[in-house]
């Protein structure tokens, strides 16, 4: 597989397949939720966001937006190289977020409850062969 | 919970009478840290750093720390999307979160925010720390912060209905632990025990009668025997490993909770054999015990209560031997400090010139104590000032019985 480019539409179209045929509603828990990961400081020097959402399982939005970005139940928010860290297995998440380096906005007790939801999702996007 | 429920306390009622006193006040936002306000606003036991955010109008958001977040929120009136944990993550630190939310009821960031500051003598009051101040200032740069607790102390001054029902039950809830350590102790039995063996003997029977927990910070049930009875001023005596011996007084103060109500009795005997001497100062302690709740009522202060109890103490040739302060502040969990309002002459030290009305509830606490003598006494109960005098919430009989 050509590799393509961090964030770019052909990464979103490939990753919205990968999530699609990965992960049942089952295993997403029938989740109704969104989900915003917010990257400051993209190599053009944009800011831009991966947004998800999901109804009852089911990917029903992910796709890349820029400013102004949607409402969203959760959101992540970073500069892009520590997000490019954690795709590269140079950081990880969790690491990310209690030192500070990510920063999460919403409800964190059901965060902790979706924790390993979103691992789920995330492990299968790292997976996908980039350049950043 | 239902309206008819005799322990229901209107809590959305008083969000909203704390929403008008903060308009009246021109602040925009209250920051509530202290354990008190946690607890009149939330009717949740928060023991962890909590936080509740009340803005101007609507619901307030409460932080906790996330490990017991779900449970605050399950026993709470707020729903779980009102109550948040906060954690040393990026945005989910305390001042992080809080102060987004608060920062998200001001426009453009500016505005005045109420929170807790002062001092007070009880530990775990909750007022903002030195750091946490400057950290939230920092956070809010366009937000004035103003020390806003004053409204939460005189909106929880009058007791309504529930709240009073709640300590009529945590009272009860102490008597039962009283009938438990007499029944333990009477016939020689006292012999078989130590301070910390009845501490738990009363814990037992209050939790059988339906007690969350032994409240007090001062070491749960404070039981004191012999020597540790009498030592001067000494009003706080969590229990020891201490062998109950004949011919030594007890003292059992117990702490009972029912849905953040709190039951606080002190009952004191003489284990057998009692001198004349022991009696002597035992008379004394009981009437001036039962004249001091004779005495209390509306139109009363601490300090002329005070002056009035001393001269008898005086006449009767024990002044000597007397705490000349009859009182502490109390209310729900958290509250049991300065009676009435921070207006007194020493700043967040009860007023002496608080003057008692309707509806106030407040422990009349007494402590007499004689160390060259090895004997002293303690008596505490919760109780309601009344149209024309005050109700006890506790029912166990006012003696100090010789427990053979």
């Amino acid at each position: 597989m050509p590799t393509i480019k961090y964030l770019s539409p052909e990464w979103t179209a490939e990753a919205e397949k990968r999530l699609r045929s990965q992960l049942t509603p089952d295993q997403m828990k029938n989740l109704t939720s969104s989900m915003l990961t917010v990257y400051n400081n993209c190599p053009d020097g944009k800011d831009r966001a991966l947004y998800y959402k999901l109804e009852n399982g089911v990917f029903t939005d992910i796709s890349i937006r820029e400013v102004p970005f949607p409402e969203a139940e959760f959101v992540i928010s970073g500069d892009y190289e520590t997000f490019a860290k954690i795709s590269r297995a140079e950081l990880g998440s969790r690491s990310a977020l209690m030192g500070g380096k990510l920063r999460l906005q919403g409800n964190m007790v059901k965060a902790l409850s979706l924790a390993s939801i979103v691992d789920r999702f995330n492990k299968i996007l790292s997976e996908i062969e980039c350049e950043y | 919970m239902m309206t008819n429920d005799p322990y229901f306390i209107d809590f959305p009622g008083r969000i909203k009478s704390i929403q008008r006193e903060m308009a009246a006040d021109g602040v925009d936002v209250y920051l509530g840290s202290r354990l008190r306000t946690l607890s009149w606003t939330t009717d949740a036991f928060c023991p962890w750093r909590t936080y509740i955010v009340i803005p101007a109008q609507g619901l307030p958001t409460v932080f906790t720390f996330v490990i017991d977040a779900a449970r605050v929120a399950d026993e709470s009136w707020l729903d779980f999307d009102h109550v948040l944990g906060f954690a040393p993550m990026g945005g989910q630190d305390q001042i992080t979160a809080v102060s987004d939310l608060i920062k998200s009821y001001l426009k453009d960031g500016k505005g005045v925010v109420g929170v807790e500051a002062g001092m007070s003598n009880y530990l775990p009051e909750g007022n903002l720390t030195h750091y946490e101040y400057e950290a939230f200032a920092a956070a809010m740069p366009g937000a004035k912060l103003v020390n806003a607790l004053d409204i939460v102390d005189r909106l929880s001054m009058i007791k309504d209905e529930g709240t009073i029902n709640r300590f009529r039950k945590a009272g009860l809830m102490a008597d039962a632990g009283h009938e438990a350590v007499l029944k333990a102790i009477k016939n020689g039995g006292f012999a078989k025990f130590t301070e910390t063996e009845i501490a738990g003997i009363a814990a037992m029977a209050m939790r059988e009668a339906g007690s969350t927990w032994e409240w007090s910070f001062t070491g749960g049930n404070e039981i004191a025997s012999g020597y540790r009875t009498g030592l001067m001023g000494g009003a706080c005596t969590p229990p020891t490993d201490r062998k109950l011996q004949a011919g030594e007084p007890l003292m059992v103060d117990l702490h009972s909770t029912y849905r953040l109500g709190l039951g606080d009795h002190t009952h004191n005997y003489l284990l057998a054999p009692a001198t004349e001497r022991q009696q002597w100062h035992a008379k004394n302690f009981v009437d001036l015990v039962a004249l001091c709740l004779k005495t209390y009522k509306p139109g009363i202060t601490p300090s002329t209560l005070a002056d009035e109890m001393m001269v008898f103490c005086e006449e009767r040739g024990f002044a000597e031997f007397m705490v000349p302060g009859f009182e502490h502040g109390i209310g729900m969990l958290g509250d049991e400090w300065r009676i009435g309002r921070n207006d007194g002459p020493f700043p967040y030290w009860t007023n002496p010139d608080h003057v008692y009305q309707k509806g106030e509830m407040l422990i009349c606490a007494i402590q007499y104590a004689c160390p060259e003598e090895n004997i002293g006494f303690r008596y505490e109960n919760a109780i309601l000032i009344t149209e024309d005098g005050c109700e006890t919430m506790s029912k166990f009989p006012l003696a100090i019985e010789v427990i053979e």
